[in-house]
């Protein structure tokens, strides 16, 4: 009775929602980086200016938000891909802890840069 | 009358090392279909060729089966519109082959099972029926249809990925259930939709949807499950 394992590792619908909803902020966070970057700002992307933007407790936000998201979702997207092709459990729990150290890795020293950030 | 190719995979695990393929030629009336051709092929040629047919009227889902690439009914799929020779006949792909186009059903079957497809309602019968009216009939969206043929789950990149994903065809008859106005099963039917063999397997390729040979939508009837198992959620 190998096919009895369908039962471990159940669940999965808050990843698959949340990564629904990151995918709406990545939307719009994305969206916004572009606009502001290449035409609000009149494309002055110069080191002045983007220290200077870094600086404002609105942009930190903005770019919290935009970092959790685009981590979370691409860690669900590599997930999802491990759960639909490796089967054998000793890869796939190393496979999963790698991406989730990854991404905790990621997300703390992003998270680190972005409320530290001062225009000094 | 018009001489017809056909090239047919064959395969007989006990005494075949691996598969190949065989072609045959056939003089086929009009209005024939791909499975008056296989019968053809039985009856007169060569009476080895296996595969399952049995109403030949697109109602008991036997003669499931992929002709130039896609999955279909033997017995529904007209010559005629095969312009090209030869016209390639395989058998559904993602399932263990036992002989030539007959392929092992049982995971297939397995994954139905453990949908629970049947009515749960552990109310007191009423005096006379359960009434549905005709607007929640319309709900299920005619997927009471389903002949079980198999073509969907066959189709489906997640299922040859994952065997013990249940499969479009499994999950539209838990929607035909959850769906039903009568039916009270959700909670009993909730951990293997919610599972990691379960919903979350579907990315919406929509192979299934094109394969069912009824017109069947399972891409729909598995959004609206996740809907239904996320709002249950939260
Ligand atoms: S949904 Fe369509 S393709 Fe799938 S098993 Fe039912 S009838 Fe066949
Ligand atoms: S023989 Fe019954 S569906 Fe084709």
């Amino acid at each position: 009775m190998k096919r009895k394992q369908y039962g471990i590792g159940s669940g999965g619908a808050f990843a698959w929602y949340f990564q629904r909803i990151t995918g709406l902020i990545l939307i719009i966070t994305l969206l916004l980086h572009y606009l502001y970057l290449h035409f609000l700002n009149g494309g002055n992307v110069t080191f002045q200016e983007v220290t200077q933007r870094l600086s404002t407790p609105l942009w930190k936000t903005i770019d919290l938000v935009f970092l959790v998201s685009v981590v979370y979702h691409a860690m669900q997207g590599i997930l999802m891909v491990v759960n639909d092709y490796v089967h054998r459990p000793a890869v796939r729990s190393t496979l999963v802890a790698t991406v989730w150290v990854l991404g905790m890795v990621l997300t703390i020293t992003g998270v680190v840069t972005i409320v530290t950030f001062t225009a000094a | 009358m018009a001489v017809r190719k056909f090239k047919i995979f064959r395969f007989n695990p006990e005494n075949d090392s691996k598969p190949s393929y065989k072609t045959y030629e056939v003089e086929c009336l009009p209005g024939w279909t791909i499975l008056d051709a296989l019968n053809e092929i039985k009856w007169f040629q060569d009476g080895t060729l296996t595969y399952r047919r049995s109403c030949r009227h697109g109602i008991c889902g036997s003669c499931a089966m992929q002709v130039n690439g896609l999955n279909g009914l033997a017995c529904e799929l007209q010559l005629a519109p095969y312009k090209k020779d030869p016209i390639v006949v395989d058998p559904l792909p993602g399932f263990e082959v036992h002989k030539d186009l007959v392929v092992n059903m049982e995971p297939f079957y397995e994954a139905l099972k453990r949908v629970k497809p049947w009515l749960i309602n552990e109310d007191a019968p009423p005096q006379r029926e359960r009434y549905q009216s005709p607007e929640e009939f319309l709900e299920l969206d005619n997927s009471i249809a389903c002949i079980l043929c198999a073509a969907c789950t066959s189709s489906c990149p997640s299922f040859w990925a994952d065997s013990n994903y249940l499969g479009p065809a499994a999950l539209l008859k838990a929607f035909r259930y959850e769906f039903d106005s009568r039916d009270k099963g959700f909670e009993e039917r909730r951990e293997v939709l919610d599972n990691k063999h379960g919903l979350w397997r579907c990315h919406k390729i929509i192979n299934c949807f094109h394969a069912c040979p009824k017109g069947l939508n399972p891409t729909g009837a598995i959004s609206k499950l996740q809907q239904k198992v996320v709002t249950e959620k939260w």
